[in-house]
């Protein structure tokens, strides 16, 4: 915890040089910064552009461009680095503790707690040394790329990045595009991703509604604001456009014969498929006007007269705004177009519907002084008279047809999503992007389907405007209140509910007196999704979310807006190589993909979940089954504090003879393996259940431990005292009986991690069986050092334990008797209450006959939560859906 | 290296099947209990004979003041025992004296010995570590320290009829001990000279390496009651043979309530006199059997198919999910 608030403290100090940020609050806190203060930290700066040599001097000289993230240098490593680790509980305790062993009065000698000591903080600050040391070498990699700085006269020299300093001017040559349409495995066109032997093989040309397609694609290839880019070699063209759905339409125009190729000021030339005799002409068509796109409108439409003079008007728009606007006549697709729709929706695919009309030359004319009018208007009444003069012209329209476009995500994200929400994640979207954009995000990635009560948290507009907060809040309130009543009543099961929130409803809901209804109704919700929200309020929520539902969070994001966030879950993910390395800086693990996600959590989580609490766990056990051993030779020894081991077995337990087990457990194991952690991602809720790391089970292992110890004391002790060991007649003193109750703790705790260890690698096998190994090999040499430095370990294995029968007979023992009782417990357990994992590992591994594969699909399917989200949630709805219908067909 | 970054190392998987738990328990228990039967049978061929004499040996006058009796050097300490052997005891035979309630694994006692001085005699000379028995008169003592100081001081003699049965006390120590621990050019100096004397006077004549006594003795036990080794017989002794003991009875454990007893054994392989191992061992490999049994019945009685999906927790009944 502590090191985690540093770490937290680090990455805000970082972030804050990223975003700047460190300059917003104080600006806005102080309106007119003084004169003087300008330049100063926490004020704007004066920037020379393109006179970088007024930076070398001050006063406005500012810090270079040389990063630097390293956490020390050589001079400070060792002092820092030792505070670092001082700072840890555990070694601090440690260094009481050996500094209490260099009295007299202490038992042990203090060579034997400074070594471990020592030992632990020399491996952590090596790590911290080579951490560092990478991270230099990361930012000298940074400091000494090279960019194109402008000299003068438009001529450019090549800088490293450490060299640039403000006001240079910078060629920057890799813009990165935000959501570039990637497109599937085939065909390998960017953008497009459609497969349609009659549109893609020009079969339609002998359709009988020739005409009306031939329209349909024109408004494809016109209706828009892109223009076409050269792409090399390629006979294709690309396109840039304002929004990446007109990119993909000019694709697909291209694609189906209508090549959109040249733009000027006032025409468009349209390469386009003559149906009669198959071959391509060019033809231009002159762009009239132009009724530009808004939310408001939900259409756009140009007005183009083509060559022979005749005057179109193509439109495309919201569904619903398209069918009112329709002629009487424009009606003979309404209805099959609209069973289209649905099932594009229900698809999750963004509709958009053609439409167009012919206008008689007069009637275009008389109009368009109109518009011409309105537009040369300056004033508040513009809009309005362009709204009055687009409503004029765009009616009576001819429907053509809908198009649907996939938002297509990253790569494997709806899978990925549907596998998290069966791994029992709650998912919630926060999103800058408008309502309708994160509603389609939503749909293509399954969080919200159309079968789902939608919740909408809008401000309404009496509210916006009044201005009153206590107006807003009571508007917010009530919504909140109405939506959660309507929840509560309805059956949760049988009708998902989504929650959309709009970012100002949400700024008002995140205070602090509304915060918790708020969450609570969204808690109730299957999915929640926020949008047009700042990168503060994404923050926010994740605060929020971690505090009311004590719940860990897990927050990912590709954008400098998600650092916030990143920071504030419990788990920040980052994801590289999209918008900036920002977002991976601050995170705890950067994936280069979304749907990686999904391996990191229900493989990589699942199974670090398994390892840390079996790793704990058995660190208890042994840790207590040894040093309780310690404890009840006090009682033989008239509590005088006696050891009853040499001082260098106790040094050794820990470091050498019993730690490099553990660290295989915690690095190997795997419960079941890596496909049947995403075959099964139901397995990840046991993490969430927290059965493997229960007080229960704490305590359970605790008794193992201390049933464990005492077998060892007084197995050992009865046997060996006070008879003799040997034949000869020689007895066991102190040293011997220690060596051999130590033998029996080393064979003891090593095999109880190979009962509890379910992945043996070879790696595994070398650990486990090497420390038992290990401990001979010690002894051996122990014993071989002069008297002085062994004392009582003084040729005692060769000598006098490892000749006797009794030793070897005695340590056998021990081991069955001590670990029968775990044995005897996890076969019972195994037997009659397996765990989810323990089934699946035997289906999976003791099953070799194949008729059982039916079986374990079933199981997968199965184990399947039954989710409100994600694509499977989908395809489910959408076979009940289909069912019903059957059903009340039959009827 | 690539496969063990991608947790992708070759693995073996072992299940517990209720067959491979089963035959598990069977075997183990199949080879405990031979070995308990073997020990059982070398710690019964064992012939020991245990003798408390501490109470015993002090005259009737002295039983209510012991301390007393012990403090007196003028009072003679002979006292004598006869023992009966019960059985065959075949040659070696070991003597041995055991102490009980005598903590000679108490730190403050455990400490208080200096292994270099015993090893190198009067030219090591920081023995910080044996206060108060470091020095007596401004002279160091060798040995020194408080374990060397409560020296073991009883002798016993054995006699068959009216002959002495010959002890050999050689080679009781460990020889590890002897030429290793303890110098052979050291000798003991300025030993039990002080006010206070704790046990056995050592001949200055001998070295440390020889004085088996004192080697034995500084091997400090593990447990308050413990034995040592006194001799060895190196004749049969016939069942019903009857041994005198003459033994002085000097040492003081009366002051703390410890016991003295003496103890004639002869040994197995597996050493003394012990049936808890072989015990242990019986009982053990049964319970395994037993619970292999149980494991059995419960199988067939109420077996959990192996692999069964009935049990995966998607599939209780009744159980929210």
């Amino acid at each position: 915890m502590v090191k985690a608030s540093g770490k937290r403290k680090q990455r805000i100090k970082w972030s804050k040089l990223y975003t700047f940020s460190c300059l917003n609050p104080r600006t806005t806190d102080n309106d007119a910064p003084n004169q003087q203060l300008l330049g100063q930290p926490g004020f704007s700066r004066v920037v020379f552009c393109n006179q970088p040599e007024l930076h070398k001097i001050k006063p406005h000289k500012y810090p270079s461009n040389y990063v630097s993230t390293t956490k020390y240098n050589f001079m400070t490593f060792l002092p820092r680095a030792l505070f670092e680790q001082f700072r840890r509980v555990a070694n601090l305790y440690f260094l009481l503790g050996a500094a209490l062993s260099i009295p007299k009065l202490a038992p042990f000698s203090p060579e034997s707690m400074i070594t471990p000591l020592v030992f632990v903080v020399g491996i952590s600050m090596l790590k911290e040394a080579i951490e560092d040391w990478s991270r230099f070498l990361q930012d000298m990699d940074v400091n000494s790329r090279k960019v194109k700085v402008h000299s003068r006269n438009g001529y450019f020299v090549e800088k490293t990045w450490k060299e640039l300093s403000v006001g240079d001017v910078v060629k920057n040559s890799d813009i990165e595009h935000r959501r570039i349409p990637a497109s599937g495995k085939e065909p390998t066109i960017k953008g497009f991703n459609f497969r349609d032997d009659r549109l893609m093989d020009k079969m339609w040309i002998h359709g009988s509604n020739v005409h009306d397609m031939i329209m349909f694609f024109r408004v494809m290839a016109l209706c828009h604001t892109g223009i076409p880019v050269e792409d090399g070699n390629s006979k294709r063209l690309k396109y840039e456009a304002e929004s990446p759905e007109e990119i993909t339409f000019l694709i697909a125009a291209q694609e189906f014969g209508f090549k959109f190729c040249q733009r000027t000021q006032s025409v468009m030339f349209l390469q386009e498929l003559e149906p009669s005799s198959g071959i391509e002409v060019k033809r231009e068509y002159k762009l009239l006007n132009l009724l530009e796109f808004n939310s408001a409108r939900k259409r756009m439409s140009v007005i183009v007269s083509n060559e022979a003079g005749e005057i179109f008007l193509f439109c495309k728009g919201a569904d619903n705004i398209i069918f009112d606007r329709l002629a009487d006549n424009g009606r003979i697709y309404q209805q099959a177009t609209t069973a289209h729709l649905s099932n594009y929706a229900e698809d999750g695919l963004r509709t958009m519907l053609f439409a167009y009309k012919k206008i008689e030359v007069v009637e275009y004319e008389s109009w368009n002084t109109l518009f011409t009018k309105a537009k040369a208007t300056v004033g508040t009444e513009r809009e309005e008279l362009l709204e009055h003069a687009s409503e004029m012209i765009e009616k009576d329209l001819f429907l053509l047809g809908a198009v649907a476009v996939e938002d297509k995500l990253q790569k494997g994200v709806p899978q990925c999503i549907d596998k998290l929400a069966q791994a029992g994640l709650k998912l919630w979207l926060l999103t800058g992007d408008k309502r309708e954009t994160a509603m389609n995000i939503g749909f293509a990635c399954s969080l919200l389907r159309h079968d789902m009560k939608q919740f909408h948290l809008v401000l309404s507009k009496e509210a916006e405007s009044s201005h009153q907060l206590k107006a807003v809040e009571e508007d917010i309130l009530s919504q909140i209140r109405n939506s959660y009543q309507e929840i509560v009543k309805g059956n949760k099961k049988d009708a998902p509910s989504a929650l959309i929130v709009d970012g100002k409803a949400m700024e008002v809901a995140l205070r602090s007196e509304i915060s918790n209804q708020f969450l609570q109704l969204a808690v109730m919700c299957d999915s929640v999704i926020c949008c047009r929200v700042s990168p503060k309020q994404k923050a926010l929520i994740a605060r929020l979310v971690k505090e009311y539902t004590g719940k860990t969070t897990l927050a990912i994001g590709d954008g400098a807006n998600d650092v916030g966030m990143i920071q504030e879950a419990d788990i920040g993910v980052g994801i590289s190589g999209m918008e900036g390395m920002q977002a991976v800086m601050a995170s705890d693990f950067s994936l280069p993909q979304f749907y990686f996600l999904e391996r990191l959590l229900i493989v990589h989580g699942h199974w670090c979940y398994k390892r840390i609490s079996k790793m704990i766990l058995y660190f208890i056990y042994k840790n207590v089954a040894f040093g309780l051993t310690l404890f009840y030779n006090e009682i033989y020894s008239n509590f005088s504090g006696d050891d009853l081991y040499d001082d260098w077995y106790m040094v050794l337990f820990n470091v050498l003879l019993t730690s490099l087990p553990v660290i295989a457990l915690g690095v190997l194991e795997q419960d079941v393996s890596a496909d049947v952690c995403l075959q099964f991602p139901a397995l990840y809720q046991q993490g969430q259940r927290n059965i493997c790391f229960s007080w229960k089970r704490i305590f359970g292992w605790i008794l193992n431990a201390t049933l464990s110890s005492v077998a060892i004391f007084t197995v050992t002790i009865y046997i060996l005292s006070p008879a003799a060991l040997r034949q000869d007649g020689k007895v066991a003193d102190l040293a011997h009986i220690g060596t051999i109750m130590y033998t029996c703790v080393i064979w003891i705790v090593n095999c109880q991690i190979a009962l509890i260890v379910t992945h043996f690698t070879w790696i595994t096998h070398v650990l486990i069986w090497g420390s038992i190994l290990c401990w001979y090999i010690f002894l051996v040499l122990y014993g071989m050092l002069l008297p002085e430095h062994s004392q009582g370990g003084f040729h005692i294995l060769i000598e006098a334990i490892g000749t006797a029968p009794m030793y070897w007979i005695v340590t056998f023992l021990v081991v069955v008797v001590t670990l029968l009782p775990y044995f005897i417990f996890s076969i019972i357990q195994r037997s009659f209450y397996p765990m989810d994992d323990q089934v699946i590992q035997e289906i999976k591994y003791g099953r070799t006959d194949v008729s059982n594969k039916p079986m374990w699909l079933r199981e997968q399917q199965n184990s399947r939560k039954r989710t409100q989200i994600g694509f499977s949630a989908r395809v489910d709805a959408k076979i009940r859906h289909l069912k019903e219908r059957l059903h009340r067909t039959k009827k | 290296m690539y496969q063990f970054t991608q947790q992708s190392l070759p693995a073996c998987k072992p299940v517990l099947t209720p067959t491979s738990v089963i035959s598990t328990l069977f075997l183990m228990g199949i080879f405990c209990i031979p070995i308990g039967l073997l020990s059982l049978h070398a710690s019964l061929s064992v012939v020991e004979i245990v003798e408390r004499y501490d109470s015993e040996c002090v005259p009737h006058q002295f039983r209510l003041n012991k301390v007393a009796y012990i403090k007196d050097s003028l009072i003679p300490k002979n006292c004598s025992r006869y023992l009966k052997v019960p059985k065959y005891m075949k040659a070696p035979i070991y003597i041995y004296y055991q102490l009980d309630n005598y903590y000679q694994n108490h730190r403050r006692y455990v400490k208080s010995r200096s292994d270099k001085q015993l090893r190198y005699g009067l030219q090591y000379n920081d023995t910080r570590s044996c206060i108060p028995e470091e020095s007596n008169d401004g002279l160091p003592i060798v040995p020194c320290g408080l374990i060397s100081w409560s020296l073991f001081n009883d002798t016993h003699s054995f006699f068959r009829g009216t002959d002495e049965l010959r002890i050999n006390r050689k080679n009781i120590a460990w020889k590890s001990d002897r030429d290793h621990k303890f110098g052979k050019h050291v000798f003991p100096f300025n030993f039990q000279n002080g006010t206070l004397i704790g046990g056995a006077m050592l001949d200055p004549n001998v070295p440390l390496s020889d004085q088996e006594d004192l080697i034995v003795w500084m091997r400090t036990a593990a447990l308050p009651s413990f034995r040592k080794l006194y001799g060895k017989i190196e004749e049969d002794l016939e069942a019903n043979d009857v041994i005198s003991i003459y033994l002085l009875n000097n040492y003081n454990t009366y002051s703390f309530g410890g016991r003295k007893k003496l103890v004639l054994s002869t040994a197995s392989w597996l050493g003394g006199r012990n049936n808890f191992l072989g015990m242990a061992y019986i009982a053990i490999g049964s319970c395994l059997i037993v619970l292999a049994l149980v494991f059995i019945l419960l199988h067939v009685k109420n077996p959990r198919p192996y692999g069964d999906a009935m049990y995966v927790s998607w599939n209780w009944k009744g159980i929210p999910n």
